[in-house]
């Protein structure tokens, strides 16, 4: 079986003695070398069924059966980077020692674009910085399967067009296969090989976008009408 | 600043036992306190006590640090292990180690080991207290982090836990060392032959006040020093904390 595959999969939680179905039963197929967009409201389930594919949860009933050995990223909303540690020490925090050069260590924050912040510990640097080690950290571990939840929220638009191009090149690069939420549709276009809707702990809709080489212009006809059609699946009034 | 403060200190000293206010039996002057304090130096006597006192509560500390530092992770790292011997932490630690003294003395005498004891018992508490705080306060989202990397819990305890506990370990130590020293001259003043606390009972045995408020200043000073050493140790650990402190 290539990829992942998630079959029936279910998951609540109890909220003040009140039980809060999130997954209602998601069956899905998230392929092996693309990038699955997780498209959806805020509170729709997005995180939750990106932390149980991720195994930091187990869910209620279903399964989800996991293809070829991954090695795996996770990249959370929050940075997450460990305060004692300075960026440098913060990006090779998953790596076994002299796992990368330093010449590499120095790309990959050059790539995220911290040049001369190596040495800076995490409270020194402003909330999209530490987005960025926190994605450098995932990218220095050179996964084949990353799960993203909403990385690029805390950056600006063109550190954020950066960051999606250099996501396109490490998928491409390293046959990556991507698991990435959001709930920006322009976003979703951009980088999705495949788009799933999810709408009350359900998958709502699937599309599968052509393949294409560079960042698609969402100016295009084509995109342009992938968005009227995603927009009427979830419901947004504009 | 602080030297005007301690210069008015001084004067306002010098100035009480110039005019006589009150005996000179009962409150020497800086003068005499310093010739005595010189003598006791030159002679090597309050050196010596000093460090008998020091040794005997960085024994006794090390000792304490050691059962904290183990029984707060077993307590983090087993929760259910706490049950066990929590309550009898809490029933000690409300019981002030100088009240074991008589107990102690009848149970190992007045050597080493009671003053052990007694420091083991004043400087446990504070650091088993932030121990277990450091550890069980640890962000669980940085936890998980390890979890995405596959680190085992050893792993996840060395490299995470324990860095991120390490801010609360070491003010846990600050005040059990500060504890410590007060214990060690309290159990000197009840059994001891050597030692700060002994030399200050014995001179008020001899009626030497000079002698007394000399044992006090260094008690104050060694004391100060200690406590100094610890936090500008505390500095350089936690650089990259903010605000000395990143929990």
């Amino acid at each position: 079986m290539a990829g992942i595959e998630l079959v029936n999969v279910q998951k609540s939680y109890v909220v003040e003695k009140r039980n809060v179905q999130v997954l209602s039963g998601i069956s899905l197929q998230v392929p092996e070398e693309s990038i699955t967009v997780i498209l959806g409201k805020s509170g729709c389930g997005k995180t939750t069924l990106l932390r149980l594919v991720g195994e930091l949860e187990q869910p209620d009933g279903g399964e989800i059966r996991y293809g070829a050995v991954h090695k795996t990223a996770f990249v959370f909303q929050e940075p997450r980077l460990m305060p004692w540690l300075n960026v440098t020490d913060n990006i090779c925090f998953g790596l076994k020692k002299q796992a990368l050069d330093s010449l590499e260590i120095q790309s990959i924050i050059y790539t995220v674009g911290l040049e001369g912040f190596e040495r800076a510990y995490p409270f020194q640097l402003s909330g999209g910085m530490q987005q960025r080690v926190s994605i450098a950290r995932a990218l220095a571990y050179q996964p084949t399967f990353i799960m993203m939840d909403e990385p690029f929220a805390a950056l600006d638009y063109f550190t954020r067009e950066q960051m999606q191009r250099e996501l396109l090149r490490v998928q491409k690069s390293q046959g990556a296969s991507i698991l990435f939420v959001t709930h920006s549709i322009d976003e979703a276009l951009l980088l999705g090989h495949k788009i799933v809707i999810i709408e009350e702990g359900l998958i709502k809709a699937e599309f599968d976008l052509p393949k294409s080489e560079k960042l698609p212009n969402l100016l295009d006809e084509e995109f342009i009408e992938w968005k009227r059609n995603i927009i009427q699946n979830l419901n947004v009034h504009i | 600043m602080p030297a005007l403060c301690l210069a008015v200190l001084f004067f306002l000293w010098h100035v009480i036992c110039k005019m006589e206010i009150v005996s000179a039996y009962v409150l020497p002057s800086p003068k005499k306190v310093w010739e005595s304090f010189w003598k006791m130096a030159v002679s090597g006597e309050a050196f010596w006590d000093m460090i008998i006192s020091l040794g005997r509560v960085l024994k006794g500390f090390a000792i304490a640090f050691v059962l904290a530092f183990l029984l707060g992770m077993l307590r983090t790292m087993a929760p259910a292990s706490g049950q066990f011997y929590e309550y009898l932490v809490q029933f000690f630690r409300n019981v002030p180690p100088l009240s074991l003294i008589p107990l102690l003395i009848l149970w190992c005498g007045i050597g080493e080991t009671t003053k052990t004891v007694i420091i083991v018992l004043a400087s446990f508490f504070p650091m088993y207290l932030n121990i277990v705080k450091g550890f069980t306060d640890c962000d669980k989202k940085l936890l998980e982090v390890g979890d995405v990397f596959g680190y085992s819990r050893t792993k996840q305890f060395v490299k995470i836990m324990l860095p991120y506990a390490s801010a609360d370990i070491l003010v846990g130590m600050r005040i059990g060392l500060g504890y410590s020293w007060r214990a060690i001259i309290g159990a000197e003043m009840v059994a001891a032959s050597s030692g700060l606390g002994h030399m200050i009972l014995f001179a008020q045995q001899m009626s030497r006040t000079d002698k007394v408020i000399v044992g006090i200043l260094i008690i104050g000073f060694v004391g100060y020093v200690t406590d100094w050493v610890f936090g500008w140790m505390i500095k350089k650990l936690l650089k990259g904390s903010c605000k000395n402190g990143w929990n």
